[in-house]
């Protein structure tokens, strides 16, 4: 089994195509993580990094038909792969094992 | 209802050449659906605007991902590439020796232009000063507004600074002089020698003790001290024959005896490329602001001070100073530059701007060739995508085969690094030699223009570059998706396809060829017909040198004042040309402003012609110039003692045949009044012309000028202070008698000097060779342009029949007519061919007209349509091998390979 550190933003598109299921393409992937984060995010980054994550194996993809009012061109859905969850779990882990007893104060602005 | 809106075609062009093929229609398929939407809600322009955005961030993110992958795979463990890889690549260089000539060739000459120039630049611009320390040496100038060096009769700043400046410590001056030396008695021939005149603390800011004696002591400075003199190492060993005992010796420079007190040790020229140093006497001469001599002001910084402390505190003295000086004076302000950018003509950090956008078309002009040789080997590797699948089957990792692939093209592109890096010596060594020919012999001691370190790593770096282009990027595609679709069809035949971008390239550089190879072949064909031309007159019995009367009336040396003024210059040359008229053997001699060759070019309109002013060259001539070159006279006089006796302004000209045809419309020319036009429309004094020449020599217009039209003035020789003195000789090698012409200067005046004479012949010669070497440069960059156009039409038929192998087969199995056949594979290499044409003989014309005929001088009426047909030419026999290998296929071959 490999291990995959995920990047804050890898684990961003990561969630978002996990949150919108079956139904997750370039556009709504983009889409959700603005909605949820509140911030803006540049569009080929998402794309780049949804190739990268194909490339590790933590997402597929397939082509849809290809339609008239997309020019022509087909949607590539993602869809997430067991070893993509299981990134996402270790991801959530870590983070919730540095926060673990962490005295709120040490948090405070001097 | 109108068509459905589409975004602009450009940017969707951009866009499928920057995304890669697995994600490309994704991505635009998003990018469309979202233009649609942004259409319908903010309009077409805003639309098409944030699609142009989208794109560009997207060929970014995309270019930037492709590099990093690119780099990941060459760093991962067991990709790197072995000696194996680097054997292989040799191997298959071997195996395609077209494709490693054509290629490695256009590699060489990019590489050697982006190596020369780099090569060039820190050269010449950014040198290091060989001295401990050599960048704390700096040099201290006045400059106005525009950072040009200005008003360099620093003596009286100099002597303030000195006293208190606490930044820049050792400062020290220096001027340089010619004088004679040696023209005591039974000390041989008097010979010009530079010197520097320097305050003893140049020596002490060097940090170089002599190598023998002393170096120049400020107790030499003091006025009446015994004139002394430092000499360099060359000038001991060729003058003194490394003799011990020169310590003591006596020499005469100029007018006065300098006893010899040291000797410095071997590369040592400091401040320029001196080799005779005698102390300057600053103190000694109390200068009034602005006045003495033209000075050289350098210094060491103080330790711990920066040069902007310097900056600081010299600009203060300098706000003091002003106020105390003439008003004129008070809008320069000296400045602290570093010591190497004296000679760069005073020019303070104004060049480094245009060095940065040279370095850069130099960078893409290597970029161009190498994506050419890339798609070249590009068309090779997906002829290899069968064996790349297999080795992916077998398990070897994308990394692993990019590796591969970018050690395969190294192999290429560092054996083109190598010939370039030759091309570069050759080619400095040329740059060297042209430098010492112009300047005499005097180029500053920091400048080594052989090939350092930097500049082979350059080349090295240049040669990575070219190798990542054309091994790794080919390879990275070609393992791609195309891959995934090869290994699915393993054993049926792989596949690829050579795209637009290809289309564009062979276009380009095509269009490119056309645009630039007519006023290539007609400035390198001038070049070469001038320097195999005669120069058709007997060139061989003249010999010719340049001549100075030195006056140093300002010299800070001499206590006694000058008496040298203008009319004694005149006596000088007047009693030299009369002296040399009594030699025996010599016919006779002229003095004028320069070879008969020079031109130089101003515009000249005539009185009562109406046609705009003619560029016309110009030549200084004396009164015996067209007789003592046998030039015969068409119409009216030559010049006479009548005329040098009118004031210079006052005084006649002669012009020549072609003058009268180009300048006059063959209108009458005797009694026409001419004048020169300024650049800026300013008029000058009319002059009446009294007799016209024969062209002369054969040979003008000389390569670079548009007119053979010359117009003589009348000078008389001394008038300029020196010029070019010509002697016809009866017989023999010119340059024997040299050794008789110093002896003659020497006896005139030993402030005379002489400047190596050569055989007007010799002269001739040289500027031709100079014409060839550039000839050459251009021929061999406009060449490697063709061969690589040529090989890319090549490649591409080669490709598009081995595409074609089974339509073709089956078309003459049909009994399709061979023409036909070979016509439906030619198109497309025709058409792109008519296309690149088509550009380049727009661009051609355009280009010709934009220099105002000066690149074609009227030959591109048949320059421009022959080099369309050469390339046309070219490209269709470049195609027709792969086409007659297309027309050999058997049918039952072709079809049994699938």
């Amino acid at each position: 089994m490999t291990h995959h550190g995920l990047g804050e933003f890898e684990q961003l598109v990561l969630l978002a195509i996990a949150h919108l299921r079956g139904e997750a393409y370039g556009i709504p992937i983009v889409e959700e993580i603005e909605r949820r984060t509140g911030r803006s995010v540049a569009r080929a980054a998402v794309y780049v990094t949804l190739r990268r994550l194909e490339d590790k194996g933590l997402v597929s993809s397939w082509m849809s038909d290809p339609t008239p009012e997309r020019g022509g061109k087909g949607r590539r859905y993602v869809r997430l792969e067991a070893e993509g969850a299981r990134a996402l779990r270790e991801a959530r882990h870590a983070t919730e094992r540095m926060w673990q007893g962490l005295d709120p104060a040490s948090l405070r602005a001097r | 209802m109108s068509a459905a809106p589409a975004p602009p075609r450009l940017a969707r062009a951009l866009l499928r050449l920057a995304v890669p093929d697995d994600a490309g229609a994704a991505v635009e398929g998003d990018l469309h659906e979202l233009f649609v939407a942004h259409r319908a809600e903010s309009g077409a322009a805003a639309a098409a605007l944030w699609y142009w955005v989208e794109t560009l961030s997207f060929a970014m993110r995309f270019t930037l991902d492709r590099a990093a992958r690119a780099v990941r795979g060459l760093v991962v463990g067991d990709a790197a590439p072995s000696s194996l890889d680097l054997k292989l690549g040799a191997r298959l260089l071997a195996k395609s020796p077209g494709l490693a000539i054509v290629g490695g060739l256009g590699m060489a000459v990019a590489i050697a232009l982006g190596a020369g120039a780099y090569a060039f630049v820190n050269t010449y611009f950014y040198p290091e000063l060989p001295l401990a320390e050599g960048d704390r040496v700096v040099a201290i100038g006045k400059f106005d507004k525009r950072l040009r060096w200005k008003d360099k009769r620093l003596l009286h700043d100099f002597l303030v600074w000195r006293r208190e400046l606490r930044t820049v410590v050792d400062l020290g001056a220096s001027r340089t002089v010619q004088r004679n030396i040696g023209t005591a008695v039974g000390e041989g021939p008097a010979e010009p020698i530079t010197l520097a005149e320097m305050t003893a603390s140049g020596f002490r800011l060097a940090r170089v003790p002599a190598f023998r004696g002393r170096t120049l002591a400020e107790d030499d400075e003091r006025p009446g001290a015994p004139p002394v003199i430092v000499i360099g190492y060359d000038v001991w060993r060729s003058r003194y024959a490394d003799d011990p005992s020169v310590i003591g010796r006596e020499v005469r420079i100029g007018r006065d005896v300098h006893t010899v007190v040291g000797v410095m040790p071997p590369g040592f020229a400091f401040p320029i490329n001196h080799q005779y140093w005698i102390p300057l006497r600053a103190a000694s001469r109390a200068a009034a602001p602005g006045a003495g001599p033209e000075l050289h002001v350098f210094g060491r910084l103080a330790r711990g001070a920066t040069r902007e402390a310097a900056q600081e505190e010299l600009s203060a003295l300098g706000r003091r100073l002003a106020a105390e000086g003439p008003p004129a004076l008070a809008t320069l302000e000296p400045r602290v530059i570093p010591y190497v950018d004296v000679v760069v003509n005073g020019e303070v950090d104004g060049s480094s701007a245009a060095m940065a956008v040279l370095r850069f078309l130099i960078a893409l002009l290597l970029v161009v060739v190498a994506l050419n040789v890339a798609v070249l080997v590009y068309a090779r590797t997906v002829t290899r995508t069968g064996e790349i699948a297999v080795r992916t089957a077998l398990g070897a990792s994308r990394a692993r085969i990019v590796a591969q692939l970018f050690a395969e093209a190294f192999v290429l592109s560092a054996l083109s690094a190598a010939v370039g890096l030759g091309m570069v010596a050759v080619a400095l060594d040329m740059m060297d030699q042209f430098i010492d020919e112009v300047s005499g012999g005097r180029a500053p001691f920091w400048i080594d223009p052989g090939l350092s370190l930097g500049t082979v790593l350059y080349a090295l770096g240049l040669a990575v570059l070219s190798a990542v282009i054309i091994g790794a990027l080919p390879a990275l595609r070609a393992t791609g998706a195309q891959l995934r679709a090869a290994i699915g069809s393993l054993g049926s035949g792989a596949k690829a396809r050579l795209g637009k971008t290809w289309t564009v390239l062979i276009v380009a550089q095509v269009a490119i060829a056309v645009a630039v190879l007519p006023a290539a072949i007609r400035q390198a064909g001038q070049m070469v017909r001038a320097a195999y031309r005669e120069p058709g007159f007997a060139s061989g019995e003249y010999l010719s040198t340049q001549f100075v009367v030195q006056r140093d009336a300002d010299a800070v040396t001499d206590a006694r004042a000058d008496s040298a003024a203008a009319d004694s210059l005149l006596a000088i040359a007047d009693a030299l040309l009369a002296r040399l008229a009594t030699e025996p053997g010599v016919v006779g001699a002229t003095v004028t402003s320069g070879s008969p060759w020079e031109g130089g070019g101003s515009p000249v309109e005539a009185d009562g012609v109406d046609r705009p002013p003619q560029r016309v060259g110009s030549l200084d001539v004396d009164t015996g110039y067209f007789g003592l070159f046998d030039v015969r006279t068409i119409a009216g006089r030559r010049f006479t003692a009548a005329d040098a006796a009118l004031p210079a302004g006052d005084r006649p000209v002669i012009v020549n045949r072609s003058f009268v045809t180009e300048v006059l419309d063959g209108g009458e020319p005797i009694g026409r009044r001419v004048r020169y036009r300024g650049e800026d429309g300013a008029v000058n004094p009319w002059h009446v012309v009294v007799g016209v020449v024969e062209d002369f020599p054969v040979g003008l217009p000389q390569p670079g000028e548009t007119s053979s039209a010359r117009m003589f003035h009348l000078a008389v020789p001394g008038e300029l202070g020196g010029g070019l003195l010509t002697i016809r000789l009866r017989a023999g090698i010119p340059e024997a008698f040299t050794p008789t012409l110093r002896r003659i200067a020497t006896s005139v005046d030993p402030m005379l000097q002489l400047s190596p004479p050569r055989s007007l012949y010799a002269v001739y010669r040289d500027n031709a060779r100079t014409g060839v070497r550039v000839a050459l440069v251009i021929a061999l960059i406009t060449g490697s342009v063709l061969l690589l156009s040529a090989a890319g039409i090549h490649a591409l038929m080669s490709f598009t029949v081995n595409d074609r192998r089974r339509e073709i087969g089956i078309r003459s199995a049909l009994g399709a007519p061979p023409r036909r056949i070979l016509a439906s594979v030619l198109t497309r290499a025709t058409r792109q061919l008519a296309l690149g044409v088509g550009i380049g003989l727009a661009a051609a014309v355009a280009v010709d007209q934009a220099s105002g005929g000066v690149l074609l001088e009227g030959a591109g009426v048949l320059l421009i349509p022959g080099t369309a047909a050469l390339m046309l030419a070219v490209g269709l026999l470049a195609a027709a091998g792969p086409a007659r290998r297309g027309l050999r296929v058997q049918p039952t071959e072709s079809l049994r390979t699938e």
